[in-house]
């Protein structure tokens, strides 16, 4: 079947009957799906994604458009913007999937504010940003602050506005085990609570998961502090001025430090009593 | 050694960040970033196509207060145009010595920071940055032998996505 959209015709193996506008972060997204039952799992997929961060919208043009499709076979499809990047026979890897590609998207298109992969926590009313790729301990540190007191901002996201102050992105904490199997875990599982107000920045932590390895940071200027986190930075070739100004915002009155370190339970307690 | 050339700050395709005491350069045609230290930016915001090498040295000798040589501009002309930084590149007068050498030539004498740029080469794209390349589903995620132990999908774009 074929169907118009962003000016192409898009081949879905099943039409795409069912739609919705959403906006988030100032991004417009149409979502599409050829039955009821995958347009349900759809919307409820983004609303996920985007920490319910997501307003129904009558009528605008989209800047993205995501379609789900299936085949006799049940093997489901994903398109975005007229091109498929995924099919998937497993439902549940399927979602996980559009999960991120949405979050990416929105991260990257984001109007007044920056995403940066970072994992986030609140200290005495700032917020510490730890700016690192997938399978850094991002996670498993944040959730190690937690544990020590720290309020919960995001495991995922640090996601600055204008004025360099950091909101809350409190997905799930995406917990991976030693064979990498992921699971979801809620902030409460760590006796946590989770940030609900925009704070200010009060450090940024360069570091990485080295065995056995010691915090003795080094002190960064403002300059190479942006240096270490722009590889992080979502929007930086969308919106680069921008997320430059933002950045250098937020920064300019935060500490940063860098440093490899050790385990993370023995890290958060160091790092929480530093300040 | 021709101190009598006239260097040109390059202004197109880049986005300039002023921060305290640097400057961030970031090249929309290559993905690069740079920091320029507050030297090696004072020297490339003098590089106005109508100041001389010599002149570029009084102008920073004035205005950080400290003796500066025409080596200590080179030394950040030489990386400037080694970044592509400046409108043409530029050889460097100390040709055939090299930068470590001139360094502690200038840093001996210098009362003022070496003019240093930092850089660095930013992924191209959110995705690209979240995953890696793959042939097939084997080369991602939980499969043995995973070369992309953080996805699990091999799209049509030969990425394991998140």
């Amino acid at each position: 079947m074929a169907r118009q959209g962003l000016n192409k015709t898009l081949n879905y193996p099943r039409a795409l009957d069912r739609e919705i506008l959403i906006e988030s972060y100032g991004v417009t997204v149409r979502l599409e799906a050829s039955d009821p039952d995958l347009f349900s799992e759809t919307e409820q997929t983004a609303r996920k994604a985007l920490v319910g961060r997501v307003k129904i919208l009558e009528s605008a043009e989209p800047e993205h458009v995501f379609g789900v499709s299936s085949d006799e076979t049940g093997t489901l499809f994903l398109f975005h913007n007229g091109e498929q990047i995924s099919f998937d026979t497993s439902r549940k890897r399927f979602f996980k999937f559009f999960n991120s590609m949405l979050r990416i998207a929105v991260a990257e298109y984001a109007r007044e504010c920056v995403f940066i992969h970072a994992g986030v926590v609140g200290w005495k009313d700032k917020a510490i940003i730890i700016p690192a790729n997938s399978f850094a301990g991002k996670t498993t540190l944040v959730s190690e602050l937690v544990r020590n007191g720290a309020t919960y901002y995001s495991d995922e996201y640090a996601v600055l506005d204008e004025n360099g102050l950091v909101h809350p992105f409190p997905r799930d904490l995406s917990i991976r085990d030693e064979g990498f199997k992921e699971r979801e875990a809620p902030v409460t599982e760590f006796g946590g609570i989770t940030g609900t107000e925009p704070i200010p920045v009060g450090a940024v932590i360069i570091t990485e998961f080295v065995e056995g390895g010691e915090w003795d940071p080094v002190s960064l200027t403002v300059g190479q502090g942006i240096m270490e986190v722009i590889p992080h930075t979502i929007p930086r070739n969308f919106n680069t001025q921008f997320s430059l100004k933002v950045l250098n915002t937020a920064v300019s009155d935060a500490i940063i430090l860098k440093s490899p370190r050790g385990e993370a339970s023995a890290f958060a307690i160091k790092l929480l009593s530093f300040y | 050694m021709n101190n009598s050339q006239c260097p040109v700050a390059r202004k197109s395709g880049l986005v300039v960040q002023e921060v305290p005491d640097e400057v961030l350069v970031y090249d929309l045609e290559t993905n690069k970033a740079h920091c320029l230290n507050q030297s090696a930016a004072m020297i490339w915001k003098s590089c106005d196509g109508n100041t001389s090498v010599s002149e570029i040295a009084k102008l920073v000798e004035s205005q950080a207060g400290g003796k500066v040589t025409e080596d200590f501009v080179w030394l950040a002309i030489d990386q400037l145009s080694e970044n592509n930084l400046l409108e043409k590149q530029i050889r460097p007068s100390f040709e055939g010595t090299s930068r470590r050498e001139v360094i502690k030539k200038i840093g001996l004498a210098s009362m003022i920071a070496i003019p240093v740029i930092a850089s660095l080469v930013a992924p191209q794209s959110a995705l690209a940055a979240a995953s890696c390349a793959c042939n097939n589903p084997s080369s991602c995620g939980n499969a043995p032998n995973a070369g992309c132990p953080n996805t699990t999908n091999c799209n049509i774009n030969g990425l394991c996505a998140p």
